[in-house]
């Protein structure tokens, strides 16, 4: 597998120094969160989650923060690996399996976690949701058996996990991989008619459903740089017009993402995440997760993949995976 | 943490007394009921409330202190007491609130347990399709509410999990991973909307539960539940949280393709009480739903609470003054049959 830095590099040591203030106080914020294990939590005090721990790695790199911290974040997130290569939300619980993705996004690029992330791609290939033929599509109105990825063990799959997922293969060079070719589909094939995803249904009883602004704008993030823009235009017209309305932090994190991995990040991203940051005042402060994914919005360029210095290509290394 | 259902006790019959109440059988045409209480041994009975209550502007706190009362829920029972109020948000959008618990609601609840003395009232909420919590209380309007009134909020997808034994034992489930919070808690309060379900028939106060269960554990939606068996799942949650009040929303519920797709129904109700099944089952009444129909209501019955009209004592309004039947969709194999033949 081919090495990949997860930042954008900056030539300016003192980087760090220029992010600006409300940014900096948040990865500063996040930063102190961190337990004496490596990990992270939600809120402060509680106790560190594999996914949170993830999206601060991910955040914090994305900025150059504190470098050392990153590490013993990655380091925790070895720990909680089991040996089938899943990073679960809890290792009481291993089939809520849907962290592995993230975990395979915060190891990337870093020799001494090759084998940890190879792990984690490898259960990813080998994992998928409760699948079956269509029973009937006057109740259920989509594919039911295309593959994608779930939430948690033998359930069906959605589209947050599969778009997680795909990101995930698309970071380590396997675009093309026929897990993620069908990711691909799959998420096509659950695009409402009028634009956008609701959670991952798109009509039952012949009734189509509402899209939601978060899942709609991660698929649309799972599928830039594969997917020709006519297949998703629709769903780009029904995500431009609720970008003004999205405050919260990870509607609007998924969005200027997912935007973004289009070309179509707005000038006044930065101003939007200020904007959200000080909803904090009124709701207090955003699980971490949350707090991350804002942040990785404003510092990408053009949608996730940009945080990586190459977009998803296939390496001979990758390309023997099956 | 539970509150002990109620018992009716009935005397048992001795062969004698069985031989010679069957001799006095033209009686037992009138009283068939009351003898299959002798014959079965004790029934667990309950009170429900009905308060109407036209638009969400009425004073909801009042009238549910007035369901307190009449439920004789006291000052002295709920000094001190930490509350936990669970309303339905599984998936809002902007101008439809008849999908949630109408935040109006919420506020008064939050006011009725504060007045009787309550140490603590927490709003919580796993919302069932959307990740984005925050974006759930916006666009249900309850982030308003709660930020004007300075009410806590925990988001209960992502909060740490505690493993409880499946007490209800109707699903493949060896345990199940509640939220911490309702360890920490007296009182878990459900605040549930008055719809109809595509899958399960109806939603009210025992269905609203599988909000509370994580997304982390359960996922988005919580499929984990619905691979088991929805009516089953129903069951084994509220076995083993053992919930101890209701409030249903039923000012405007939702008729048709529920608990999403459906259209506004306006029956002006709220519906309270101690024992969710007796709740529910006098929403179906309202509802124009048998509920004896509905599986999880079938199931529960004797086991978690009353079903049937005689085992339930209704206090406020009769549940017949107010019946306003929801339309069903004859397409949906859940709404077939439900449709109660009473009145």
């Amino acid at each position: 597998m081919e090495y990949r830095p997860l930042i954008e590099l900056h030539g300016d040591l003192n980087f760090s120094l220029m992010i600006q203030k409300p940014f900096r106080h948040a990865l500063e914020l996040l930063q102190s969160w961190q337990q004496p294990n490596g990990g992270f939590p939600y809120h402060s005090g509680e106790e560190a989650r594999p996914d949170a721990t993830a999206w601060a790695i991910i955040s914090m790199s994305a900025y150059e923060f504190d470098p050392e911290s990153c590490n013993r974040g990655r380091a925790y997130l070895a720990s909680q690996q089991a040996d089938d290569g899943r990073v679960s939300i809890a290792l009481s619980h291993p089939e809520a399996s849907w962290p592995t993705p993230l975990a395979i996004f915060a190891w990337e690029s870093f020799p001494q976690y090759q084998e940890a992330q190879s792990r984690a791609v490898d259960y990813l290939i080998g994992f998928t949701g409760r699948h079956f033929p269509t029973p009937d599509l006057s109740i259920i109105g989509h594919d039911t058996a295309i593959l994608g990825w779930p939430w948690i063990a033998d359930t069906h799959s959605w589209v947050v996990p599969t778009s997680l997922a795909l990101l995930a293969l698309q970071v380590v060079g396997l675009s093309t991989h026929p897990r993620a070719i069908a990711g691909q589909q799959m998420l096509i094939n659950r695009q409402l008619t009028n634009g956008g995803w609701n959670f991952g249904s798109t009509t039952v009883f012949r009734r189509e459903l509402h899209p939601l602004p978060e899942c709609s704008a991660i698929a649309l993030q799972a599928l830039a740089g594969t997917t020709p823009i006519r297949e998703v235009k629709r769903s780009l017209d029904y995500l431009l017009p609720e970008l003004p309305h999205l405050r919260t932090p990870i509607s609007l994190g998924w969005a200027l993402l997912g935007l973004g991995a289009w070309g179509l990040k707005p000038a006044n991203t930065e101003e939007l995440a200020r904007a959200s940051l000080q909803l904090q005042e009124r709701y207090g402060p955003y699980p971490l997760p949350s707090l991350a994914l804002l942040l990785c919005a404003v510092k990408a360029s053009h949608g996730l993949h940009s945080l990586f210095r190459s977009l998803p290509q296939e390496t001979p290394a990758s390309s023997t995976r099956n | 943490m539970t509150t002990p259902p109620t018992y009716t006790e009935q005397p048992t019959l001795s062969r004698r007394q069985l031989l010679q109440a069957c001799l006095v059988g033209g009686g037992l045409a009138v009283s068939g009921f009351s003898l299959l209480h002798w014959l079965t041994g004790p029934r667990l009975t309950a009170q429900t409330f009905i308060g109407q209550a036209k638009i969400y502007e009425a004073d909801l706190a009042n009238l549910i202190r007035q369901g307190f009362q009449e439920l004789g829920i006291t000052p002295l029972e709920i000094k001190g007491k930490r509350i936990l109020l669970k309303p339905n948000l599984v998936e809002p959008h902007q101008s439809l609130s008849h999908i949630n618990t109408h935040p109006l609601v919420v506020r008064g609840a939050v006011e009725a347990f504060l007045s009787l003395g309550a140490a603590s009232v927490v709003v919580a909420e796993g919302p069932g399709h959307r990740h984005d919590t925050l974006l759930v209380l916006e666009e249900s309007g309850l982030a308003d509410v709660l930020y004007e009134d300075r009410i806590p909020f925990q988001d209960l997808n992502i909060m740490d999990g505690v493993v409880m034994p499946n007490l209800g034992g109707q699903t493949r489930m060896a345990s199940l991973t509640f939220p911490r919070i309702v360890k920490e808690v007296d009182w878990v309060v459900s605040l549930a909307k008055m719809k109809t379900h595509h899958w399960a028939g109806a939603t009210l106060s025992m269905k609203n539960f599988f909000g509370v269960m994580p997304g982390n554990y359960y996922g988005w939606p919580k499929n984990v539940l619905h691979q088991a068996g929805i009516p089953q799942s129903i069951l084994d949650i509220n076995a083993t949280l053992k919930p101890h009040f209701a409030i249903v929303d039923g000012i405007i519920g939702m008729e048709g393709d529920g608990p999403i797709m459906g259209t506004p129904v306006q029956s002006g109700v709220l519906v309270m009480g101690r024992n969710l099944p007796a709740v529910d089952a006098t929403c179906c009444r309202i509802m124009g739903i048998n509920p004896d129909k509905i599986e999880y209501l079938r199931k529960a019955d004797q086991w978690l609470g009353p079903i049937h009209e005689s085992l339930i004592e209704q206090r406020g309004e009769s549940w017949r003054t107010v019946h306003r039947p929801f339309a069903l969709v004859p397409e949906i194999p859940a709404h077939q049959g439900l449709r109660s033949s009473q009145l």
